[in-house]
């Protein structure tokens, strides 16, 4: 293990429900006005601390333009009513930068070069697409060796369910399971204690009575699980980015759901916790990113995993609770079966298949879910993992305290 | 002049099949339109219409020439929305065909009511004198039948039923609306049961079903002998039973038993025992999946009635009836086909004989001339000839002789006499002096209403001939010639579907500068479909296969001279297409001054199809739109364009076309296609009018780029990756974008249009060089599909 000056503490993690995308009810939810949500929530939780003593905002985005671009880290910052005085930085690994802006967050602390940081992540997928509004290609990719980088990330699924033969029946069985999961852990308040409920105030024109009509909701549930996804009924879909009559079997039912949403924690060192008289909720053990192909970009974890376990000196069966990401059933099938995790640690709650995936927010809302799942039922390590576009994968791991 | 009816906004009563799909089809041609239903009783009130409104998006074929015009439909409910009726010029009523729920909501809606409205029903069996006596006095002589067929965006007949009080304003006015602003064909019928079109085709149904067990015919033979054979739809007789359903067929057959006692051929007027045992069992034809044919898997199987089970289907015309329906002269043809002893020549005789019997006796009740009935039956039932125009080409009184025979020997249908008139000594219906009218006793020309004179090539009647105008000049392939003395020229080609080979192509650009010469516009339109189906493929595998590359390559040459010549050219050319506008066709109309296209015109840059790109300039014109659409990012405007063209998208409307990028905003879209030709010289007169000058030569044209390409491309790797796309799909399609973009080049880059052609001839002749390409176009030569290599 690395010696380090400190330790990083997360003190308080929340995150607003995850919305479908495009239709869902954040369809009109800018992600600067989510991310200044769930910062609010977070000093909300930790009454006390001078804001001023921020050293910096670390925010996740994985297509950061338009309504998230402009930096807005800084933005979110600013709308929640924090001083100018805290800084705010926008950072882009895809669909890890939620769980990359906590470590960012971490080091900052871990290096004593501040003793609170903010962290977290913010995606509107309703309002910018899969690639952003302008897609640019450069020439030079059409080389060989860099196709991969032209590879949408359903063809990417494709081809690791070809090379690790995960076929399409579990792949449906492990979306069914998503969807069986993420309901029973609503049924039983699961996310109670990471959802920050968020107050729509929607305005669309009423023509026939000539005012305009608010749509006002306090959304407090995600709204992805969706009841009946038997292995039957999806069984039923066709395959969309490989045709079926040559092999194809990732789906929409077994692919991540397309999302809106954010998450946001609060890190502290030793020395605020006393100072400040908080809670620690988990330690930031440690985190690891790697590269893989990028034709095969959702192998990813199957290196980041052992990479992040040897850095922080924690074995795999230490680990009681595994939140790998769905971004499909493909590649999280692969990964589980090449690292040989357990079924039962990993997603206890469902995940990304039904829960939702909302990119750049991602690794931030599964880090709330994580730290509050982690201490509910009394647990000690935990971990975040995630593939990441044109090839990588990252883990982070947490102590509940 | 009589009154012009002005029509801002319409209401249709009734949104089932028939009401909503008219309610389409008035959107379609603008008119804004309230469709009316009862109010549901769960949801939104008037969820009904509603749900009829989004059901017309998946319907086939399409309802609606642009799917966002849904959206422009107005839902409504009876409960809550009578008030819409005040600002209504227009209702059509299209509910079920029960006279007493009709003479209740004609009460009901009465006093919403303008006191200029019309009132129209679609009733296609009820009493429209009856129907009128339920409206207030002073409504009558507004109210009429308008008389739709399904479906009736694509059935060009309408008929139109006055009442004995319906104003012949009102009549005069709707028969102008449906004809211009609908495109509909306008029969004026008489108020008798069943109308004209179905009068005649149900009855042609039932004789058919009648001979089928004379003759002991399969009903997939049946079908065999009474589709294209004989020049009606593919559907020929029990496939069309099963598309309407067995149901509503028995329905209709009902109502003539019911109102028609005094028909000498009323004994016929009730369900077949087959049908009704179908029916019982519950087999209602397409919409439960079984009827006279079943589809099993990629199989259809047919009814066999002894076996009282589905059998495989391949029955087709014997020998020798095959041999007599392919002789060209249709007396000829009719005489073997009765003096043949093959069961399938008397059964084709035998349903000929009833219906030219059926036709000649009622003719007098029924309509008012010959003229009516044939196109009723052609607008209404798809046939190429209507019953009378069938019978004069065969020989009338030779026919006519047979019928009297066989009525003498009991073998017609019915022992009624035929009419005093047919055996006059004529030889014919149609005449030099019009059509045949029984009921007057005399022969009437074509109305003289003018919205007539807005077709200056009607649809003909068997015999009939237009002024065919005085030739310009003209060559193996075009025709240039006028008519009338507006000084438009009208520019025709003489190939076979009008595809474009050398004698067009220099025939145009030659025709062009005559125009500049003598005339003050062009038109360019086809004496018949298509406006064209392309290149002739023929002559292009000749120079491939001959390995003449640089014979090719000037061929590709000249026709992008062609389409240069009528974009600069210094009269306007204006393009006047309807049906298929394929490949070079639709090169011609975006280069034209403006395209006036028919509703029905189906536009497509198809030739990713045959494994080339358009190099007609068709691409080249596309780059300059999207460049001068969004100079500051021209990809942005691509992205459209390029998926409809890489896959050879054709539109299914004109409409449609303008949403696909391959029509202008500015061109303008004509709903009857025999008005096309008026429309088109009025336009171009315009231009001419109104001090044409072609385009200036567009030499900076902002590009896409090497970034535009590559982003395509990307896309491309991935339809390929997933199996989508063959490896030759991806090849053209990266062609067509590096065209599209302009090349390898910085994108913004400025180009001009000979750099844009250079690029489209030298991707054109690289992709006639592969073996994959060439085996696409020998392909679609033989089979007339695309080749997916």
């Amino acid at each position: 293990m690395t010696k380090q000056i400190q330790d990083a503490y997360i003190v308080a993690a929340t995150r607003t429900p995850v919305g479908k995308a495009p239709r869902g009810v954040f369809k009109n939810t800018r992600p600067d006005d989510m991310l200044a949500h769930v910062i609010r929530a977070v000093m909300a939780q930790a009454p006390g601390i001078d804001p001023h003593r921020i050293g910096d905002a670390v925010i996740g985005c994985a297509m950061p333009e338009a309504e998230q671009g402009m930096n807005v880290a800084r933005i979110g910052v600013l709308l929640a009513g924090l001083p100018h005085t805290v800084p705010g930085v926008t950072i882009n690994r895809f669909c890890s930068s939620g769980l990359q802006a906590v470590a960012y967050a971490a080091d900052a602390i871990r290096l004593g070069e501040a003793d609170l940081m903010l962290a977290g992540g913010t995606e509107s997928m309703s309002m910018v697409p899969m690639m952003g509004h302008k897609v640019a290609m450069n020439p030079a990719i059409f080389d060989n060796e860099h196709i991969g980088i032209a590879y949408g990330m359903g063809i990417t699924a494709e081809n690791v369910a070809k090379q690790w033969k995960v076929s399409r029946e579990e792949q449906d069985a492990f979306a069914a399971r998503s969807h069986e999961r993420a309901l029973a852990a609503q049924a039983a308040g699961e996310f109670k204690d990471e959802i920050t409920p968020f107050q729509l105030d929607d305005h669309y024109p009423d023509l026939a009575n000539d005012t305009i009509r608010t749509d006002s909701r306090v959304i407090s549930q995600d709204e992805g699980p969706r009841a009946g996804s038997t292995p039957e009924v999806l069984g039923k879909l066709k395959p969309v980015f490989r045709n079926g009559q040559f092999g194809g079997t990732v789906t929409a039912g077994n692919s991540s759901q397309m999302s809106d949403g954010a998450g946001a924690v609060l890190i502290a060192s030793e020395k605020a916790i006393k100072e400040y008289n908080l809670q620690p909720l988990a330690r930031f053990v440690g985190f690891a990113v790697a590269g893989v192909p990028p034709e095969v970009m959702g192998i990813g974890p199957k290196e980041a995993i052992p990479l992040a376990l040897k850095r922080t000196g924690i074995s795999r069966d230490q680990l009681d609770w595994i939140e790998l990401n769905e971004a499909f059933a493909a590649q999280a099938l692969a990964v589980m079966k090449d690292l040989e995790l357990d079924p039962a640690k990993v997603n206890p709650l469902g995940g990304a298949i039904a829960l939702g995936h909302p990119l750049g927010a991602t690794g931030a809302v599964r880090v709330a879910t994580l730290v509050h799942g982690l201490r509910r039922h009394k647990q000690k390590y935990g971990m975040v993992t995630m593939c990441i576009g044109t090839g990588m994968g990252a883990a982070g791991i947490f102590e509940a305290l | 002049m009589p009154a012009t009816l002005r029509i801002r906004k319409a209401a249709v009563l009734g949104a089932g099949v028939m009401g909503a799909q008219i309610a389409a089809h008035l959107t379609n041609a603008g008119v804004e339109t309230v469709l009316f239903d009862l109010p549901a009783k769960e949801g939104p009130k008037s969820g009904i219409a509603l749900k009829a409104i989004e059901n017309l998006k998946k319907l086939s074929p399409a309802p609606l020439a642009d799917k966002n015009l849904a959206a422009a439909i107005i839902p409504a409910n009876y409960d809550e929305d009578l008030d819409h009726l005040k600002e209504v010029d227009l209702v059509i009523e299209a509910i079920a065909e029960r006279m007493d729920w009709k003479l209740d909501l004609y009460r009901k809606i009465a006093s919403h009511l303008s006191k200029t409205a019309v009132i129209a029903s679609n009733t296609s069996g009820l009493s429209i004198n009856t129907l009128a006596e339920a409206l207030p006095e002073e409504m009558r002589h507004r109210f009429c039948g308008v008389h739709f067929f399904n479906p009736p965006r694509y059935m060009h007949l309408v008929e139109l039923i006055p009442t004995r009080l319906t104003d012949a304003s009102v009549i005069e006015g709707l028969e102008a609306f449906l004809a211009t602003t609908v495109g509909k064909g306008v029969v004026i019928a008489k108020d008798t049961p069943n109308f004209i079109g179905n009068r005649i085709g149900v009855f042609s149904m039932l004789a058919t079903m009648h001979h089928t067990e004379q003759f002991k015919l399969g009903f997939d033979t049946v079908d065999a002998l009474t589709g294209p054979a004989i020049g009606r739809p593919k559907s020929a007789t029990y496939r069309t039973a099963d598309v309407v359903g067995l149901d509503t067929m028995a329905h209709v057959i009902k109502t003539m038993g019911d109102t028609l006692a005094d028909d000498p051929w009323h004994t016929y007027f009730k369900t077949p025992a087959v049908l009704q045992g179908l029916i019982d069992a519950g087999a209602l034809g397409q919409k439960t999946g079984a009827g006279f044919y079943k589809k099993v898997g990629k199989d259809i199987l047919v009814l066999d009635p002894a076996k009282r089970d589905y059998v495989p289907s391949e029955q087709k015309a014997s020998d020798e009836v095959a041999a007599i329906l392919a002789i060209k002269d249709p007396a000829e043809k009719f005489a073997r086909l009765r003096a043949s002893g093959d069961p399938q020549a008397q059964f084709l005789w035998a349903i000929f004989r009833d219906l030219f019997h059926y036709t000649a006796y009622h003719l007098a009740d029924i309509a008012d001339t010959a003229r009516d009935v044939d196109f009723a039956i052609r607008w209404g039932y798809g046939w190429k000839l209507g019953p009378f125009e069938t019978w004069q080409a065969a020989g009338w009184q030779q026919v006519a002789n047979w019928i009297a025979e066989d009525i003498k020997a009991g073998k017609a249908m019915s022992d009624a006499p035929l009419p005093a008139w047919v055996t006059d000594g004529r030889n014919g219906v149609h005449g030099k002096e019009g059509s045949w009218s029984a009921a007057d006793g005399s022969y009437k020309p074509r109305s003289q209403h003018p919205v007539y004179a807005r077709q200056l090539f009607p649809d003909a009647i068997l015999g009939e001939k237009f002024d065919q105008g005085t030739t310009v000049w003209e060559n193996d392939g075009v025709r240039l010639w006028t008519l009338g003395d507006d000084g438009v020229g009208i520019l025709s080609f003489k190939t076979k579907m009008h595809t474009v080979n050398d004698h067009v192509l220099d025939g145009i650009q030659h025709a062009i500068g005559v125009a500049e010469e003598k005339l003050k516009a062009v038109v360019i339109w086809q004496t018949s479909e298509p406006f064209s189906a392309g290149a002739d493929l023929k002559g292009a595998l000749g120079l491939l296969k001959d390995g003449k590359f640089d014979a090719f390559e000037s061929m590709v040459a000249n026709f992008q001279r062609t389409s240069m010549r009528i974009k600069h050219s210094l009269v306007p050319v204006v393009a006047a297409v309807r049906g298929l506008c394929l490949g070079g066709g639709c090169e011609f109309q975006m280069h034209s001054a403006r395209t006036v296209a028919a509703l029905e015109s189906y536009i497509g840059l198809v030739e990713a199809g045959v494994g080339l790109l358009p190099a007609g300039g068709g691409l080249k014109e596309l780059a300059v739109r999207a460049a001068n659409a969004n100079p500051a990012d021209p990809f942005e405007s691509l992205k459209k364009v390029f998926e409809t063209v890489a896959m050879a998208k054709v539109s299914a409307s004109a409409l449609e076309a303008k949403q696909l990028g391959l029509l202008r905003e500015s061109d303008v879209v004509v709903f009857n296609a025999y008005e096309l030709l008026h429309v088109a010289k009025q336009v171009a007169a315009s231009l001419a009018e109104s001090g044409w000058r072609p385009p200036l030569p567009a030499r900076a044209i902002p590009v896409a780029g090497d970034t535009g390409t590559a982003t395509f491309k990307a896309s491309l790797v991935n339809l390929q990756a997933g199996y989508f796309a063959s490896e030759h799909d991806v090849a053209i399609a990266s062609r067509i974008a590096d065209t599209l973009c302009g090349g390898g080049i910085e994108r913004g880059s400025l180009v001009d249009e000979a750099w844009l052609l250079k690029l489209e001839r030298k991707h054109f002749v690289e992709l006639a060089r592969t073996e994959k390409t060439q085996a696409r176009i020998a392909h679609t030569m033989t089979t007339g599909k695309p080749l997916r290599n």
